[in-house]
């Protein structure tokens, strides 16, 4: 009995029992250790994976729940969003001790990628991960730059007729 | 480091370094006590382990195969940006570019020892160093240093390692332009260094790698190492190389270990605090469980995923022993306190940490008040786990820690193996906080791998055991008293904690042999001892109250309560003098007299009074109400002065901006000890709004982020940080922004609503 879905843009196909909570058979099947365990219980956003285009906390998420879907981790983020996204958490060199990082790199990508022409204000109020460290500073700038990169790159034609 | 604080020096700087901040506000350059170039002994006695090829460079730095300069660092990366200051360091000194130097961690060996984090824990004023103290200090490093423990903690990874690298680099530096001299058959003085090469005048060059293997031959000797001062890299910052692996998830942290063949074990430990273990059996056999280990406390399961080990637990049938353990609740552990606080100079054991004057002969009218703060957890991102191999002869452990030489010690221990024969592997730290110093999880985690030897085994503790198990920061109760003349000036001060020592707890549970108890703890009234304000007759004293709660360290240790405690209370003392609040501490500080420590923080206490004018808090929105308040802090040998402004709506308290003014002798790193100086505050006000920790008949209430919440993005305030350069030696940094921002919290509350909020976390009335 295996749990078929798309794992970073490749058919994968998981042996772990079907309840196990997502972020654990990407943990240890997979190797995905990018995908990291913070509270167990969707408080904190370590876990974060994309489904479907959606952010997801994947410590809730049960491995049959994914069954057909399409699942990101930090280890096959692509694409421009992601980019601009990565480069600007490392222009704010946001991490400190770095664990929750690629949640929230997660969370963002998935926000933004959702409609890149949200606020900075917008972007955050849907970030509700947690950083123990108290980067949040610098993750407001990161999500600032991450905007302003993809200005000029995603909708050009938007910029025009914005007002 | 230590023979610098001889009284004479002392006072030198204190004048010269006084003229140069005053000079330097707002982040000029500085010249200083930091400038002042030192005579270092750069020729080690230990030589770093190196392969074939490899060229080696003393106790630091040595040139791998892969062209890079690696340099050491006996302290662990737990977001303090310590293995990126160690490559800064050796950047400058080498003139290389820091994309050109790796960090690796140190081999475990007394050369890399830590005494600047115990010494910071002798009961002497830094700053009033006499004869006596000077040979104190003197006799305690030698002594550390031979012990040679290895720690991270304090705030103390730059100023232990600081000036070994500068000095390292130097050195090295010496010797490659000795061998160029060599091979060019001319003088040193006539060669140029640039971009990794050294060039002779008649133009031939080689780089330092292919100059390295002849270099690492000469002989070392002493050189003058160049002052620590602004330039390409130092006082400037560079992008931290850990920054892109930790941002595209590849950075390792110690749950991330994967060796071959490895379980996973799922713990639990006993549900009352203390409490121990009768037997635990798993009814059925489950496919891919490997087998339930009996801990003293504790039961886990080790199975093929952690899944399986944690699913199987809930079916373990478990019969704890009823007898053991806590059954006290956190209204008990306060009565306790209340009734030593009640006894007051009668109570037992009591020390008088920091006495002066003559507080009988005070006079004038009594300001008296009683504050208390709770228990916390540590709660670090990445919970607390560690991996294990034991077999018969060896063991390896790979997690993150405080201290490698105690990871090696403690898990020989548990292994029944003398400690050469125990290998520590530490990835980067998921958060330290002082939880990764108190080394019980590796004793459990070698425990349960030497049932499976042979095996690598990686226990894990879920969240809700990371917080049960966990060393608090202590609860505390403090009764402080002064009497104030006629001009509002303290004529007498009397402060009075009721608290655990950590320190004694942390030394029984490391050492069981040690003797605890033997000397006062120091920690237990930081931040209220040797105060910055002139408060002539007083006495700091600690009533030892140990209830059997586990207490350690926790970011910024005693700092964090009694800076509270102090400085809400100096604000009390200001309205009762009628006097403003940073009035009054211009005051009490010039009160002082000639008094370095004063004379730092009235430079911080200019410079926050001109943000203040500059700044004016922000109107209101709608009926809420607002405040702004301030607190000066000097802990870990820097000086912190922040503002809070906080709006009240209902019953809810929002910070909305705080801004802090930094001293720490002079930022080598200055975007991270930004970054650092924001995440203690954020760390600080997570635990001033919402931290606390509750016993209910020996069981720990609390048990994840909903319970135990901590600052989001939602309500983190945004804030800003001003750097001053005073030139003094080297402060601590990762700490430094957490004791201030309760009280500035508590300050700005009493301005915005006439409430003085004398107990954490803050709770407001609902309006």
């Amino acid at each position: 009995m295996s749990v078929d879905f798309t794992l970073n843009g490749h058919p994968a196909s998981m042996a772990s029992p079907p309840v196990t909570p997502l972020l654990w058979a990407l943990r240890d099947e997979k190797n995905l250790v990018g995908v990291k365990f913070g509270c167990g219980v969707g408080l904190c956003g370590a876990c974060t994976v994309i489904v479907d285009g959606q952010q997801t906390r994947s410590c809730l998420t049960r491995l049959a729940d994914v069954a057909g879907k399409t699942v990101q981790t930090i280890e096959g983020l692509a694409g421009d969003v992601s980019t601009a996204v990565t480069q600007a958490w490392i222009k704010a060199q946001a991490p400190q001790c770095g664990y929750c990082q690629p949640g929230f790199v997660m969370a963002a990508t998935a926000v933004i990628s959702a409609d890149p022409k949200q606020s900075r204000d917008q972007v955050l109020s849907q970030l509700t991960n947690i950083c123990r460290c108290g980067s949040y500073d610098a993750i407001r700038l990161a999500v600032g730059y991450a905007l302003d990169s993809l200005k000029g790159r995603i909708a050009p034609q938007s910029q025009g007729s914005a007002r | 480091m230590i023979a610098d604080k001889t009284p004479s020096r002392a006072g030198k700087i204190a004048r010269r370094t006084f003229l140069v901040a005053a000079g330097v506000v707002g982040g000029g350059l500085l010249v200083g006590a930091g400038a002042i170039a030192v005579r270092l002994r750069s020729v080690d006695s230990y030589k770093l382990p190196t392969s074939e090829g490899e060229a080696g460079f003393g106790a630091w730095l040595k040139f791998a195969n892969d062209g890079m300069v690696e340099v050491v660092v006996p302290h662990q990366e737990m977001g303090q940006g310590i293995y990126a200051l160690a490559t800064l360091l050796a950047a400058e000194g080498l003139h290389l570019s820091p994309e050109a130097i790796r960090a690796a961690p140190a081999p475990i060996h007394a050369r890399y020892a830590n005494p600047v984090m115990l010494l910071d824990g002798l009961p002497i004023d830094g700053a009033n160093v006499g004869q006596l103290q000077r040979a104190t200090l003197w006799t305690f490093d030698k002594i550390l240093r031979a012990l040679g423990l290895q720690g991270t903690g304090g705030s103390t990874s730059t100023r232990n390692i600081a000036e070994p690298i500068r000095a390292a680099a130097a050195s090295a530096l010496d010797l490659l332009t000795r061998a160029a001299a060599d091979r060019f058959n001319t003088q040193a003085d006539k060669l140029k260094i640039a971009g990794g090469k050294i060039v002779a005048p008649d133009g031939k060059s080689a780089t330092y790698g292919e100059l390295a293997a002849e270099a690492a031959k000469l002989a070392p000797r002493d050189i003058t190492v160049p002052p620590l001062a602004a330039g390409e890299y130092v006082g400037k910052g560079a992008p931290r190389f850990d920054v892109p692996p930790k941002v595209h998830g590849r950075a390792r942290f110690g749950i991330d270990t994967r060796e071959k063949g490895q379980l996973y074990a799922a713990i639990r430990h006993s549900p009352r605090i203390g409490g121990a273990l009768t037997r635990a059996s798993l009814p059925t056999n489950i496919a891919g469980v490997h087998g339930v280990v009996e801990g003293r406390d504790y039961v886990a399961v080790v199975a093929d995923s952690f899944a399986l080990a944690t699913a199987a637990l809930e079916k373990v049938d478990i019969v704890w022993d009823k007898s053991k353990g806590l059954k006290l609740s956190t209204k008990d552990v306060f009565a306790s306190y209340r009734a030593a606080l009640d006894k007051g100079a009668d109570y037992k054991p009591r020390w008088v940490i920091d006495a002066a004057g003559d507080i009988g002969k005070a006079s004038g009218r009594t300001v008296k008040a009683t504050y208390d703060a709770p228990f916390l957890a540590h709660a670090t991102m990445e919970p607390i786990n560690a991996t294990a191999l034991v077999t018969e002869t060896s063991a390896k452990v790979w997690a993150g820690h405080q201290s490698a030489s105690l990871v090696q010690m403690l898990a020989a221990g548990a292994a029944d193996l003398s400690s050469d024969a125990v290998e520590v592997f530490t990835p980067y730290l998921g958060g330290g906080f002082g939880r990764r110093a108190d080394l019980g999880y590796i004793v459990k985690a070698v425990e349960i791998a030497k049932k499976f030897r042979g095996t690598p085994v990686q226990t894990i503790w879920s969240r809700a055991e990371d917080i049960r198990d966990d060393v608090y920061r202590p609860g505390a109760m403090v009764d402080v008293e002064a009497t104030l003349d006629s001009k509002g000036q303290p004529t007498s001060f009397v402060y009075r904690i009721a608290v655990p020592s950590a320190t004694d707890q942390f030394v029984a549970r490391a050492m069981p042999s040690a003797k605890g108890g033997l000397m006062a703890d120091r920690s237990t009234v930081d931040g209220a001892l040797f105060p910055l304000y002139g408060l002539p007759n007083r006495s700091i004293e600690n009533l030892t109250v140990d209830t059997g709660v586990p207490v350690g360290f926790w970011r910024s240790v005693g700092y964090s309560l009694n800076c509270f405690f102090v400085e809400s209370f100096i604000d009390e003392l200001a309205a009762s003098a009628g006097a403003k609040p940073l009035h009054y501490r211009a005051m009490l500080l010039t009160a002082a007299g000639e008094y370095e420590p004063a004379r730092r923080a009235a430079v911080l206490l200019d410079q926050m009074g001109r943000h203040d004018l500059a700044n004016p808090l922000a109107p209101a929105s709608g009926a809420a109400k607002i405040g702004r308040g301030f607190a000066l802090t000097e802990c870990f040998h820097s000086f912190v002065g922040q503002i809070a402004d906080v709006e009240i709506s209902g019953g809810d308290i929002r910070v909305r901006r705080v801004h802090a003014v930094v001293d720490c002798g002079f930022a080598i790193d200055p975007p991270n000890v930004v970054a650092q100086v924001r995440s203690a505050i954020n760390f600080g006000l997570s635990a001033a709004l919402f931290g606390k920790i509750e016993f209910d008949q020996g069981k720990v209430v609390q048990s994840n982020f909903d319970s135990y919440p901590v600052l989001t993005l939602d309500n983190a305030p945004d804030i800003t940080v001003d750097i001053i350069n005073s030139g003094a030696d080297i402060g601590g940094i990762g700490e430094i922004g957490t004791p201030g921002i309760a009280p500035a919290v508590a300050n700005a509350i009493f301005v915005a609503t006439g409430k003085r909020l004398r107990s954490l976390p803050f709770a407001l009335e609902r309006a």
